[in-house]
């Protein structure tokens, strides 16, 4: 065999391994959804618990193809801010955005950034549960998967972002630009949206429990596992004598990421459980610790990860309790969980990380630079989140209307009953029924 | 006929229509009419059953 064909099969080899591992890293990423979809229904309330899966089930089918269709172009042409540039190899009808054999790696990459997408639409699905209309939550879903996040996303986790170029933003594992983003939209839409019917009795947040959660904390497990797939897709595989990278240029390896992805888990826990000996929020410190240390998984020794995660989750659920005293009703605290854990990491890159250089001429990381790039994730998430679901609360778009809360979702919109056996449909609402109304629950 | 190549030597984008404009044209619309159209049938549904409910 000659020198060119050991060079040829060498390099196509590499090209394979690389999709290989995006391939897994995106299959990976499904158990989020799964993770979530066992989370929200456990979350809900019987009567709604259909509902909220269903819901699940179809953010990722509306988010794939609107990030095919807009999201896949918006990441590459608005490196700059708002003014697109050139970026024609992502628009649906390139030849670049189908099966081409000596093309691997736009397929591949355009997937895991999909399902990047569909995690912000889920975080959003969350907090929005047993009272928002399918058809709102799913316009918003696929504005927020395959538009909002995706535009910060050019911005700051790109290698020619200006986040990049004129700050040295630095959010590798994207607490800013998936967490923070999704988690500051779904505050915006909350405030439109309003608490469900009980949530609050004179001013003061009333518990609503979940129906199973036995079965949210397994889905929050799930998520962790899918963490991994996410993770390590935020990774560059390079392939050659480059290696690992960041998204930013700069060395890392799987190993860094590693270390500081199980410091951010254990701490999550722990700080959640100290601040609220509650099962919920303990599970929850887990996606909390790590969204606070992914932003500096590259960078940050693994005792101090620790800290800065269990730091993290020890606030989280103080903050999910805050979100509730200004009124505004986060059925499974995706605000503290994912907008403040997102910006905290992100922050705490700019005090922990102030310094270290980036690539090239690309300026440093710095406190000021991080603190402008939480502000600015804050903004973008927020702002088209309160919005759009105000146009759409205007316009009586958004919310189901009272009596169909009071019913309860499932019995209204869906043609199946979740536990028909155990817990009849009927036996949730029939003291809630007007008179004439008890052959509907056939 | 919607295969772009007639020998897979030298080949590149192997998908249906790609050397046809018109082909990615009606696909694509017919992808984004089934994404708008699922929108339009949720809103339907919503207003049937929460007539129904009333």
């Amino acid at each position: 065999m000659s020198v060119e064909t050991l060079q040829s099969t060498f390099e196509m080899h590499q090209s394979m391994n690389v999709e290989v591992f995006y391939w897994w890293c995106t299959a990976i990423m499904f158990m989020i959804h799964a993770g979530f979809l066992a989370y929200e229904i456990g979350a809900s309330r019987v009567k709604n618990a259909l509902t909220s899966g269903m819901k699940n089930i179809l953010t990722l089918s509306v988010i794939i193809p609107t990030f095919y269709f807009f999201g896949w172009w918006i990441y590459n042409a608005f490196p700059n801010g708002f003014i697109p540039i050139d970026a024609s190899a992502a628009l649906p009808w390139s030849t670049s955005m189908g099966p081409d054999v000596t093309d691997m790696g736009t397929g591949i990459f355009f997937a895991a950034f999909a399902l990047f997408g569909a995690t912000t639409g889920s975080i959003l699905s969350g907090a929005v549960i047993e009272r928002i209309r399918l058809s709102a939550f799913l316009i918003l879903a696929a504005i927020l998967g395959s538009a909002v996040w995706i535009l910060a996303g050019a911005w700051g986790w790109h290698p020619d972002g200006w986040l990049l170029t004129e700050l040295g933003y630095h959010d590798v594992g994207a607490s800013g630009v998936v967490h923070a983003v999704a988690g500051f939209f779904a505050l915006g839409v909350l405030m439109n949206l309003g608490a469900r019917v009980g949530k609050f009795k004179d001013g003061v947040a009333m518990y609503i429990p979940p129906h199973n959660l036995p079965m949210s904390l397994i889905g929050l497990m799930m998520i962790i596992v899918g963490f991994f797939g996410f993770l390590g897709g935020c990774i560059i595989f390079n392939g050659g004598d480059t290696g690992w990278t960041t998204i930013y240029g700069n060395p890392t390896n799987l190993s860094a990421f590693a270390f500081n992805t199980l410091m951010g888990f254990a701490g999550g826990v722990l700080g959640a459980y100290m601040t609220s000996r509650e099962p919920f929020w303990t599970m929850s410190g887990g996606l909390g610790g790590i969204i606070s240390v992914a932003a500096g998984l590259d960078l940050y020794y693994p005792g101090l990860a620790f800290v800065v995660a269990a730091s993290g989750g020890a606030l989280m659920p103080i903050i999910g309790r805050l979100v509730d005293k200004l009124g505004v009703d986060d059925a499974v605290g995706a605000v503290a969980v994912h907008g403040f854990c997102g910006l905290y990491g992100v922050v705490m890159v700019g005090v922990f990380c102030a310094g270290y250089p980036n690539v090239g001429d690309l300026p440093p990381i710095s406190f000021s630079g991080q603190l402008l790039g939480a502000v600015i994730m804050a903004l973008v998430g927020f702002i088209p989140g309160w919005g759009i679901s105000y146009v759409m609360k205007k316009m009586s778009m958004l919310r189901v209307p009272p009596h169909v809360e009071v019913l309860g979702l499932d019995l209204v919109e869906i043609p199946a009953k979740p536990y028909p056996e155990t817990v009849p449909a009927n036996a949730v609402v029939e003291n809630t029924l007007k008179p004439g109304q008890e052959n509907q629950l056939a | 006929m919607s295969s772009p190549i007639t020998t897979w030597e030298g080949a590149s984008a192997v998908f249906t229509f790609a050397d046809s404009p018109m082909g990615i044209a009606i696909s694509l619309a017919a992808a984004v009419g089934i994404y708008l159209y699922l929108n339009l049938s949720i809103m339907k549904h919503e207003k049937d059953a929460f007539d129904k409910h009333k």
